[in-house]
């Protein structure tokens, strides 16, 4: 075997920790043939898992889990609408979170062109269709997802796959047809949320209406001072 | 494969495509025919009842938000959640939320009373496995070193230190074990 190969196999049974653990990790979402490797190796040593005996958990687990379901998703139609939509990115792994968190904190300082949104009169009235959006974060293969809901006014934000770096929030802001930028409140990396959206952001939101990211100190944009560094960009587009 | 087994695999495998789905019945299908042999692996890792419930719950959680991951055409539905679960187990424990308290091989847990829904959640029922019989071609030493890190997800400086010896010759028995292992698996692939 090489290191490589091997290397996929010492992940697969867990032997790693610390920064080989982060290494193999990040690895396994960049490189599709060593994560490859590893997924070969996890189904070689699953049936070693028949031998442990079976133990029921106590009901109240299912219970918790029904619970948590129910706050999770707020309704059949939320739920309808994120699995139609497909959009998520998992980057390969359920561990390659940690090194999303890297990769979230490494990403490119774009420049947000906020002077060039040319609202079409037409479209530029009350959302009736739900709209998404994607945010693409640089340097990783995850997306910000959004889905706008406007029978609730509420914009589902989507970060499943980031982690926080416990350093920073990232902002969402709503970029009007005119005026100052709206916040829609900070990202939470690994979940997805439901914010709602102030009723002078859904009169004007429409196909093509524009959002920005910026990263700000944990808590989002002080009061005092300016908003931090635009990250990333989406579009709203109906579905 | 019994009837009964395949068929309860063929119920299973139904379940998860319409999870994939977004049915939201489809998750407790899964948990009731599941859950036992998941938390049976997850208590086996980490050693506590409450840390495996935990543990169980949000691999639960965790396969409804991600169900399109599954791909039915890869691997077996309840080999998948095996790993699936054992993965995060270890991640919990990696994450140094949990005391290492791993359960003795022989104390077995409540067991379900539901004997036959068991058989048909086991991986590889007939064992056919190349890893059961390759394993046994191990030295002695690599073999349980091996079988500790799968079952007792500990890493290489957890079992240098159980079987004391320094790191670096764990490691290179652990090596050679796995790419003895590696090479009498591919022998029956």
């Amino acid at each position: 075997m090489n290191a490589d190969q091997l290397l996929a196999a010492e992940y697969a049974l867990g032997l790693l920790e610390g920064e080989d653990l982060l290494a193999a990790r990040a690895r396994e979402s960049a490189d599709p043939a060593f994560a490859r490797d590893v997924a070969e190796w996890q189904e070689r040593l699953a049936p070693l898992a028949d031998d442990i005996d079976p133990r029921m958990p106590r009901e109240e687990v299912w219970q918790r889990i029904e619970a948590e379901l129910g706050a999770d998703s707020g309704n059949a139609q939320v739920v309808a609408l994120r699995r139609s939509l497909r959009r998520w990115q998992w980057a390969g792994g359920l561990s390659a979170a940690a090194a999303i968190a890297l990769a979230f904190l490494a990403l490119p300082q774009l420049i947000g062109p906020a002077g060039e949104t040319r609202p079409d009169p037409a479209t530029e009235r009350m959302a009736r269709a739900p709209m998404t959006a994607t945010m693409p974060i640089g340097g990783t293969p995850l997306n910000l997802d959004f889905t706008y809901l406007p029978d609730d006014r509420s914009l589902l934000v989507g970060a499943v796959g980031l982690e926080a770096d416990g350093v920073h929030d990232h902002e969402i802001w709503f970029v009007p047809p005119e005026g100052e930028l709206v916040s829609l409140g900070v990202v939470t990396p690994g979940e997805v949320v439901a914010h709602s959206v102030p009723e002078s952001v859904a009169r004007t939101l429409h196909d093509g209406s524009q959002l920005l990211l910026t990263r700000e100190p944990l808590g989002g944009k002080p009061e005092d001072s300016a908003a931090g560094p635009v990250v990333a960009e989406a579009e709203f587009a109906t579905i | 494969m019994r009837r009964s087994t395949s068929q309860a695999r063929e119920m299973l495998k139904a379940a998860m495509r319409r999870l994939a789905a977004g049915d939201r019945s489809a998750l407790e299908e899964v948990y009731r025919a599941t859950s036992a042999k998941l938390f049976g692996i997850c208590y086996r890792i980490l050693g506590d009842e409450k840390e495996a419930e935990d543990a169980l719950q949000d691999v639960y959680l965790t396969l409804w938000r991600r169900a399109d991951r599954y791909d039915p055409e890869r691997a077996s539905p309840i080999s998948w959640l095996a790993t699936f679960a054992r993965n995060r187990a270890i991640d919990r424990l990696r994450a140094g939320k949990v005391r290492l308290a791993a359960v003795p091989e022989d104390q077995a847990g409540p067991v379900p009373d539901d004997r036959p829904l068991a058989e048909a959640m086991m991986i590889d029922s007939e064992r056919e496995a190349r890893v059961h019989t390759c394993l046994e071609t191990l030295d002695e030493t690599p073999r349980e070193a091996i079988r500790t890190a799968f079952f007792d997800g500990r890493t290489y400086a957890e079992l240098a230190e159980r079987m004391d010896v320094p790191l670096g010759t764990m490691k290179s028995w652990i090596r050679r074990g796995l790419a003895k292992l590696k090479g009498c698996m591919e022998m029956g692939e």
